[in-house]
C-alpha cells in the first residue's frame, strides 16, 4: 500500500529548459498549448489556405498536375499568376449549381425525416427507467461504432432488385419497386447513418427535462398532447437544433452513400468533388468546388456553435 | 490559581500593542474586470489566533481568503505571512494550507492516501509519513478509517479527512472555508467545539471564512466583518455584539431595534436623543462624539428591553420608557419573543429569558405594556 | 403520468429501422448461394473464403495498425488540447484554438482529405518530406480529424471535474504538473479510454479521407472494401461484415456491463 519515496534523480533537465522559456517570453503552459496548436495550424489551417491557393490555379499533366503559382518570368521578377477560370467554370456550368442545390435539398429532406424519426427513439429513451435507459442507449450507439461504410452496404442488399425488400414484396404479391439507385435510397442511407447523432442531442436535452415541469403542466389541466405542445417541444429546441446541424452539415458533403446507393442522376456536390478530382485528375477544379462547398457550409456551422453552447448552457 | 481575566489579556495579542502580526493583509484590492470583489481591505491577525472573516455573500471574504492560499493574484497591495511577502509565490510553495468548502477529497484515493497527499509532495520518509497520519486520525477520531474512500464515509466524517488533511503539513496557517456549512445543526454544534479544541491544542493559526454569523460568534477569537469588499469591523464577539460601529454590523449580527433621532442634549457624561420612532426620548448615559441637533440611530438588543404592565419608575425623567401593544408572542422554549408595537407604529422586538417554569403571569397577547431599558442598553450609531 | 403506446410504438419501429439491414447482412453471411438476397441453405464457407484472403487480411492488418497509431497521437494532442481550452483562462490564440479544433467534426471528408493531400504534395515539393504517400500520410491525417472528438469528450469531463480538487491538490504542495498526473489523470481516465476508442473506430472505419492520402502499396480495409462493392454484393463482404459487427458488438456490450456494474457513486 505505501510506496517507498522515489530516489532522487541527480540531474533534473526541465529546470533548465524552464529559465530557457522563462527567457524566451513563454511560460509553462506552452508546452500544453504549442503541441495542439502547431499541428493544426500544419495540417488543418495551412492545408485549408493551400485549397485557396491551388484553386486559382490550372490543371496540367505532370506531378504535380497543377500550374504553379509564383513563378519568375523572364526578366527574372518574381511573378504571381491567378487563375479565375475554376470559379468561372463553377458559375457558368449549370452542373455544379445543379449539384449545390441536389446536394441542399437532399440534406435538408434527410435531416428532417432524421428528426421525426429520431425524436420519438430519444423521448422514449429518455423517459425510461435507469436501466433501461442505458441498454436503450447502447443499442443506438452500437451501429454507429460498426462499420459505416458496411452498414450503407447492407442498404444495397436490402434495396436492391431481387433484394430483401424485392423478394418480400414479391411474397406479398405486389409489384416491384426500384429503389436503389435512386435519390430515395440516398435518403433512406443518410437518415439510417445519421440517426445516432440526432438521438443523442435530442436525448441529452430531453432528459435534463425536469419532470416537475409536466407534472405542473397535468396539474393546470392540459392533456398528454397540449402538454407535448406547450412544454416539452419548445423545451427540447436547443437538441433538435443540435441535432439537425449534426445530421445536416456532414451530408450536404456526403460521397459514400450517393455513390453506393444514389444512382448517376443523383446529384451531390461530394461526389462532383470526388470525380473532379480522381476521374477527371483537375485539382484545381476540385479545390474551387472544395472552396464553393467550405462557403455553404460555414453559415450553417456558426449556427452550429451557438445552438451548442445553448444545450451546454442548461446545464 | 491563576485570576481568569488576566490569563485572557495574555493570551490575546491584538490588545498588546508591541505584539507583531502573522498575517499582514496591507491595503488588498482585487478587481474582476472594473468590479472590485475585495476593496482596499488592511487587516492584521495575530498568531495561534481563530480568526473569522463574516459576510453574506459577494462580501468579498472568499476572494480574500483565495488571495491568501495563493489562488488568486492581487490587483494591489501586499499580502506578508510570517514576515514574507506572498507576491508571485504559488499555493504550493506557501506554509499555507486550506480546506475545502466541498472538502475536495481525492475520490480516487483512500483516506490515508488523501491525509498522506501532502507529506509525500515533501518527500518525508516513509516511517515518517504513516507515524505522522496515524497521529491525524487519532486527532480527528477516525482511527479504522485508512482504507475506505471518501464515497464511503459520511458528511461529518469527511469533513474530519479534510481537516486531517490540511493539518498534515504542520502549516504556519490554516484557512477554512465554511467548513460547518454542509453539517445539520446537531452536527455542526459538536463540531465546532472540537474544531476549537483542535486549533488550541496544534496553536495553528486558524482563518475562517463564513457567512453564519452563530458559527462565527462560536468559534472566533476575533471577528472581521465584511460588506461589499470591505471591512465593516473587526473585534471580539462581545465587541463586535454589544458595540457595533455601524447599522450594517448591528442589523448584521442577531436581532436589533434601530431608531433614528435627533440629539437634544450633548455632554460630557450623556446624550439625549428625541425619537418620534421610540415614542419617547433617549437618554445615554455616556459621553458620544456627535453634534448637537445631528440625526443619528440608536440600536439596542431585544434581550436588553423589559416589558410591564405598570410603568416603570423613570431613572431619566421622560427617557426610556415607553409604550405599546403586544401583538406576538412566539415561545421558543428557552424563550420568548414579544414584537410589540410602538404607538409611532414602529414594531419592537423584544426577548425574555423563560427563566421561570410555567409562569402563570406571563404577558400575553393584545396587552398593554410598557418597554423599559437602562442608559448604556444601546449603542449610538452616527452611520 | 399515463403514458400512451404511441412513443413505444414508434420507437420500437425506430429501432428495428436501425436492426433490420445488420441482421440481414448477418443472416445472408451464413447463405450457401452466391447470390447475396436468396437463401440456398446454411453454410459458413464464405468465412472460410475471408480468412484466406490475403488481401483482405493485409488491408485489415494495416488499418488496424493505422487505427491504433492514429488513436494514441489524437489522444495526446486532443488531451493537450482539451486541457489547453478548459484550464487555461486566456491566452493568444484561445479563440483560434477553439475553432481549429471544432471545424474538423462538421468538415466534409472530401474537403479534409483533398486539403491534406494538397498539403503533402506542396510539402514534399518543398522540402522532401513526406516522400511519397503512405501509411505515415495516412495516419497523420487520421490524427488530425480524430483528435477533435478526443477534445470534445475530454473537454466534457475536464469542464465537470470539480476544480477545488486540483486547487486542493496546488495548497498541499503539487506542482501543476504533479496535479495532472496525480489527480486529473486518474480521473478523467474513463473518458481517455473512450476518446482513444472513438478514435481508434473513425480511423478504423474511414474511407474518404483515405482514398485521398494513401499511396500506391497502402490500402485500407475499407479501401478494400469499396472497391468490392462497387462491383456488386457479393456473400465474402458479408462474412467480413458480420466479423466486423460482431466484435465491435461484443465490445460495446463489455463496456456498457462494465460501466452498469461500477458502484452508482463512482459513476461520472
Amino acid at each position: 500500500m505505501v510506496q517507498a519515496s522515489a530516489p532522487r534523480i541527480p540531474w533534473r533537465p526541465w529546470g533548465f529548459i524552464r529559465d530557457l522559456m522563462g527567457t524566451a517570453g513563454m511560460r509553462g503552459r506552452w508546452v500544453v498549448i504549442a503541441p495542439p496548436f502547431l499541428w493544426l495550424l500544419i495540417f488543418f489551417l495551412i492545408p485549408l489556405l493551400v485549397i485557396i491557393k491551388i484553386s486559382f490555379s490550372q490543371s496540367v499533366v505532370g506531378q504535380p498536375p497543377y500550374l504553379p503559382l509564383l513563378t519568375l518570368n523572364d526578366q527574372g521578377d518574381v511573378q504571381l499568376t491567378l487563375h479565375l477560370s475554376n470559379f468561372m467554370y463553377l458559375g457558368q456550368d449549370s452542373l455544379y449549381l445543379a449539384a449545390f442545390l441536389s446536394s441542399l435539398k437532399i440534406a435538408l429532406i434527410s435531416t428532417i425525416v432524421a428528426l421525426v424519426v429520431g425524436y420519438p427513439i430519444a423521448y422514449f429513451i429518455a423517459r425510461s427507467s435507469d436501466r433501461w435507459r442505458n441498454i436503450l442507449l447502447m443499442l443506438v450507439i452500437l451501429p454507429f461504432w460498426s462499420s459505416f461504410l458496411l452498414r450503407v452496404y447492407a442498404w444495397i442488399g436490402f434495396l436492391k432488385n431481387n433484394g430483401v425488400i424485392d423478394n418480400l414484396l414479391q411474397a406479398f404479391g405486389l409489384p416491384q419497386v426500384t429503389i436503389l439507385y435512386t435519390d430515395f435510397a440516398v435518403y433512406l442511407g443518410i437518415v439510417y447513418t445519421y440517426l445516432p447523432f440526432m438521438i443523442l442531442p435530442l436525448y441529452t436535452n430531453l432528459v435534463k427535462l425536469d419532470e416537475a415541469l409536466l407534472e405542473a403542466s397535468a396539474d393546470l389541466g392540459a392533456r398528454p398532447f397540449r402538454t407535448f405542445l406547450s412544454v416539452t417541444l419548445p423545451l427540447s429546441i436547443p437538441g433538435m437544433v443540435a441535432g439537425s446541424l449534426l445530421v445536416f452539415i456532414p451530408a450536404i458533403g456526403e460521397y459514400v452513400i450517393p455513390q453506393l446507393l444514389g444512382g448517376p442522376s443523383t446529384l451531390m456536390i461530394g461526389r462532383v468533388l470526388w470525380d473532379e478530382f480522381f476521374s477527371n485528375r483537375d485539382w484545381p477544379m476540385a479545390a474551387s468546388v472544395a472552396i464553393a462547398m467550405l462557403v455553404v457550409v460555414v453559415v450553417p456551422l456558426m449556427f452550429l456553435q451557438r445552438a451548442q453552447s445553448a444545450v451546454v448552457e442548461r446545464r | 490559581m491563576l485570576d481568569k481575566p488576566q490569563l485572557a489579556a495574555d493570551t490575546r495579542p491584538w490588545r498588546d500593542p508591541e505584539a507583531k502580526p502573522f498575517v499582514r493583509i496591507r491595503d488588498v484590492t482585487k478587481k474582476f474586470g472594473d468590479v472590485a470583489a475585495v476593496n482596499h481591505v488592511s487587516l492584521d491577525i495575530y498568531k495561534g489566533e481563530l480568526f473569522c472573516l463574516l459576510g453574506g455573500s459577494g462580501s468579498g471574504k472568499s476572494t480574500l481568503l483565495r488571495m491568501l492560499a495563493g489562488f488568486e493574484d492581487l490587483t494591489s497591495g501586499t499580502i506578508e505571512i510570517d514576515g514574507q511577502d506572498m507576491a508571485g509565490v504559488p499555493p504550493y510553495q506557501r506554509p499555507v494550507n486550506m480546506m475545502f468548502q466541498s472538502y475536495a477529497l481525492f475520490p480516487h484515493m483512500n483516506v490515508w492516501h488523501n491525509i498522506a497527499y501532502g507529506l509525500k509532495r515533501d518527500r518525508l520518509a516513509v516511517p515518517e509519513i504513516e507515524a505522522r497520519v496515524a497521529e491525524l486520525l487519532k486527532l480527528v477520531k477516525l482511527e479504522g478509517y485508512e482504507s475506505r474512500r471518501p464515497s464511503q464515509l459520511s458528511g461529518g466524517q469527511r469533513q474530519r479527512v479534510a481537516l486531517a488533511r490540511s493539518l498534515a503539513k504542520r502549516p504556519k496557517l490554516l484557512l477554512l472555508d465554511e467548513p460547518l456549512g454542509a453539517l445539520d445543526k446537531k452536527l455542526r454544534e459538536e463540531t465546532q467545539y472540537e474544531l476549537v479544541k483542535i486549533q488550541e491544542t496544534t496553536g495553528v493559526t486558524f482563518i475562517v471564512v463564513t457567512h453564519d454569523q452563530e458559527e462565527a460568534m462560536s468559534l472566533a477569537t476575533r471577528i472581521g466583518v465584511m460588506n461589499q469588499g470591505e471591512i465593516a469591523m473587526i473585534g471580539e464577539p462581545t465587541d463586535i455584539y454589544e458595540f457595533p460601529n455601524s447599522r450594517f454590523v448591528a442589523g448584521f449580527i442577531g436581532s436589533v431595534n434601530m431608531f433614528e433621532g435627533v440629539v437634544t442634549e450633548d455632554e460630557d457624561d450623556h446624550v439625549r436623543i428625541r425619537s418620534a420612532e421610540a415614542g419617547t426620548d433617549i437618554y445615554v448615559s455616556h459621553g458620544v462624539d456627535c453634534a448637537p441637533d445631528q440625526i443619528l440611530w440608536w440600536a439596542i438588543r431585544p434581550e436588553k428591553i423589559t416589558l410591564s404592565r405598570d410603568k416603570p419608575a423613570a431613572e431619566f425623567e421622560g427617557a426610556n420608557v415607553t409604550h405599546g401593544t403586544v401583538e406576538d408572542v412566539v415561545y421558543l422554549g428557552d424563550m420568548t419573543v414579544f414584537q410589540v408595537v410602538l404607538e409611532s407604529g414602529k414594531r419592537l422586538r423584544v426577548t425574555k429569558a423563560n427563566s421561570l417554569r410555567g409562569d402563570p403571569d406571563a404577558i400575553s397577547w393584545d396587552e398593554q405594556v410598557w418597554a423599559s431599558w437602562s442608559g448604556n442598553a444601546g449603542s449610538v450609531l452616527v452611520s | 403520468m399515463k403514458r400512451g403506446p404511441f412513443i413505444p410504438i414508434v420507437a420500437t419501429l425506430g429501432f428495428i429501422f436501425l436492426y433490420a439491414p445488420i441482421i440481414s447482412l448477418v443472416v445472408f453471411s451464413f447463405n450457401a448461394s452466391k447470390l447475396v438476397t436468396v437463401w440456398g441453405g446454411f453454410s459458413t464457407r464464405w468465412y472460410g473464403e475471408l480468412f484466406a484472403n490475403e488481401q483482405v487480411l493485409g488491408a485489415g492488418l494495416l488499418s488496424l495498425q493505422i487505427a491504433a497509431s492514429s488513436a494514441t497521437l489524437a489522444l495526446i494532442l486532443g488531451t493537450l488540447c482539451a486541457v489547453a481550452l478548459t484550464r487555461f483562462r486566456r491566452f493568444r490564440g484561445k479563440t483560434l484554438l477553439g475553432a481549429m479544433v471544432s471545424a474538423p467534426l462538421v468538415m466534409p471528408d472530401v474537403i479534409t482529405g483533398l486539403s491534406l493531400l494538397l498539403l503533402f504534395v506542396g510539402l514534399q515539393e518543398l522540402i522532401g518530406w513526406p516522400a511519397g504517400r503512405g501509411t505515415l500520410t495516412i495516419i497523420i491525417a487520421h490524427a488530425t480529424f480524430c483528435m477533435a472528438y478526443v477534445t470534445v469528450v475530454v473537454q466534457s469531463r475536464l469542464s465537470d471535474l470539480d476544480i477545488s480538487l486540483e486547487e486542493a491538490a496546488q495548497d498541499l504542495g503539487a506542482t501543476p504538473a504533479r496535479v495532472f498526473f496525480d489527480i486529473t489523470l486518474p480521473i478523467i481516465a474513463p473518458a481517455l479510454i473512450s476518446g482513444w476508442l472513438l478514435s481508434f473506430t473513425l480511423s478504423l472505419d474511414d474511407l474518404v479521407i483515405a482514398s485521398f492520402v494513401a499511396g500506391p502499396d497502402s490500402n485500407t480495409l475499407p479501401m478494400v472494401i469499396f472497391s468490392k462493392m462497387k462491383l456488386g454484393v457479393s456473400p465474402d463482404i458479408n462474412a467480413l461484415a458480420s466479423v466486423i459487427i460482431g466484435i465491435v458488438a461484443l465490445g460495446v456490450v463489455i463496456a456498457t456491463v462494465l460501466q452498469l456494474r461500477r458502484p452508482a457513486a463512482a459513476r461520472s
